[in-house]
């Protein structure tokens, strides 16, 4: 399908317009994160050197530069501290009530994280509700791999979901 | 002999949804500042820094300066470069010609800043604002267009600090007064409390005159020495005496402050500015804060140390932030008015206090003797505040 005004870029993927990260490994160094994510593990890097947990995960240490990291888990489950729903107006690439939170999963660096609530009805979410995360496919990127041609590598992202009650 | 770097004259395009590109608007600009300073010819001219953050993304423009150095008949010999600070892009580049011009690197430069954000397809310019915050864990959630951030952080100001929906009213009502006579401003009418009382809902509590519109433009300032500008200007020199820009975090996580609507880094820029221009809070008499939101203006009043912290809204509905009131804030019509061409704002802001300070202004500060701009960027990501003075700090 080619793009009005772009005849060109008929079946053309373009990066800079792409919503999500490229994770491939290929082209990312936090790779693991991704990955793990896959597996339903929400992830980031710890500092061996100096006990440093940063989030998002690094390939060093912001505290010590040290680049002995290792991925470990942090909690699945938070609950909302406060949030914000857009009804009208919402962007390209979202879907109504687009729903942001400042969420506190219990343990640094994460007690008060900026996420997106989704599976949420307008108007049903209150302050200190329970939410868990939830991981959704999203669309593949495609990667030039040389002789073998175009591959399509796979993609999730997360988000978090009210906990039925 | 020490070098005192001075704001000699600048000017503004007008602002809104223009039917103009991108280096139209910065010719515009640059006529409007020359305009401004009738000795001064471009050959004069000897550095340009360009404030632009989304020619990129919406002109597919990059190493702008070169092009808007052509464009502008200028041709640098000191410094030609770009910066992006986005919504404090200005203001950086005077940053960066003040620390040129006093160390000797260049004479007079020429800061400019400008943006084309409304593209023939508007979901365009809503989709690339996306990439105004950390692209892989913030503008994936939908966080790049401001709205809900700044609803997350008026909420956290009213429960923290009881503020109210009438004291952001406030804020629009004075922005939008103040720029009604303002012929380049975007939005040139006035506001009654009511009507922005009853203003439709963007993300609640916010709404429609609580949020800047998207706009285009561009402005220019021309930053030069005390002693140069002596030769092109017979007006008041108005000094550039400190500055600070601080940036602590990222939004996604470990936001500074205690909530949202705790705003550290902008007391440690405010600090810094304070203390490099040798004057506290006290001695400013007029100030253009960065109002992308009336929220935004709220907090800056306290961080900046204009009343206690937590006081902003009734400084602010109290009609403090008036002319005749203790500091009058964004007396051109701020962001929320005059609109928000992010590379060129900072230097609206900084041509504003230079009339303030030369007794020229639209709507006069009796007095003025110290000024103060402010910008945050992005999702409060930095700060950066200057400090202008009819003298030098000695």
């Amino acid at each position: 399908m080619s793009v009005v005004g772009i005849p060109i870029l008929d079946n053309l993927y373009p990066v800079t317009m792409d919503l999500w990260p490229v994770q491939a490994k290929e082209f990312n160094r936090v790779w693991p994160f991704y990955e793990n994510l896959k597996q339903g593990r929400f992830t980031t890097t710890k500092c061996k050197d100096c006990g440093h947990v940063p989030f998002p995960p690094r390939v060093i240490c912001p505290e010590c530069y040290s680049e002995n990291l290792e991925y470990i888990d942090l909690p699945t489950k938070g609950k909302v501290l406060i949030f914000s729903e857009e009804v009208k107006g919402v962007p390209l690439g979202y879907d109504s009530p687009l729903i942001h939170a400042v969420i506190d999963l219990g343990v640094a660096p994460c007690r008060r994280m900026i996420t997106k609530i989704i599976n949420c009805p307008a108007g049903a979410l209150k302050r200190g509700d329970e939410v868990q995360m939830v991981v959704f496919p999203v669309p593949p990127t495609p990667i030039e791999k040389g002789k073998a041609g175009t591959i399509m590598a796979e993609r999730v992202f997360f988000a978090f979901e009210p906990v039925k009650k | 002999m020490s070098r005192n770097a001075v704001i000699l004259g600048g000017g503004q395009c007008k602002w809104g949804v223009r039917e103009a590109h991108l280096v139209d608007m910065f010719q515009e600009a640059g006529k409007a500042c020359l305009d401004d300073i009738p000795g001064l010819k471009p050959k004069d001219i000897d550095g340009l820094i360009v404030a632009t953050s989304y020619a990129g993304r919406c002109c597919f423009q990059v190493n702008t300066a070169p092009v808007i150095a052509e464009r502008l008949g200028l041709k640098p010999t000191s410094i030609c470069t770009r910066c992006d600070t986005l919504c404090a892009g200005g203001s950086t580049g005077i940053i960066l010609a003040k620390g040129l011009v006093e160390s000797g690197n260049a004479d007079i430069v020429m800061v400019a800043g400008g943006e084309k954000l409304y593209t023939p397809q508007k979901w365009e310019i809503f989709y690339s604002e996306l990439a105004s915050v950390d692209h892989d864990w913030e503008a994936v959630h939908g966080m790049g267009l401001p709205p809900p951030f700044f609803s997350l952080t008026a909420q956290d100001h009213m429960i923290n600090y009881g503020s109210k929906k009438e004291d952001f009213a406030a804020v629009s009502v004075a922005n939008y007064n103040y720029a009604a006579t303002n012929p380049v401003a975007q939005m040139q009418k006035t506001l009654t409390l009511e009507e922005a009382m009853a203003a439709p809902s963007v993300v609640p509590p916010l709404t429609l005159y609580d949020c800047c519109p998207i706009t285009d433009g561009a402005a220019a300032c021309i930053i030069t020495t005390d002693e140069i500008a002596k030769k092109f200007s017979n007006r008041p020199l108005v000094y550039l005496r400190g500055c600070a820009q601080v940036s602590l975090s990222s939004l996604s996580v470990n936001f500074p402050g205690e909530h949202l609507a705790d705003w550290k880094h902008t007391r440690i820029a405010a600090e810094k500015a304070y203390k490099r221009a040798k004057v506290s809070a006290s001695d400013i008499k007029v100030a253009q804060t960065h109002d992308c939101f009336t929220i935004s203006e709220v907090i800056e009043v306290e961080e900046l140390g204009f009343c206690k912290k937590g006081e902003g809204g009734d400084f602010c509905s109290s009609k403090q932030i008036e002319i005749g009131g203790k500091v009058p804030v964004n007396t051109d019509g701020g962001l929320l008015a005059v609109g928000h061409p992010f590379g060129a704002t900072g230097i609206r802001q900084g041509v504003e206090i230079m009339k303030q300070l030369q007794n020229r202004a639209r709507h006069q500060v009796k007095d003025a003797d110290i000024g103060l701009t402010h910008n945050l960027s992005g999702a409060n990501a930095e700060h950066t505040i200057l400090i202008y003075g009819r003298e030098p700090v000695k």
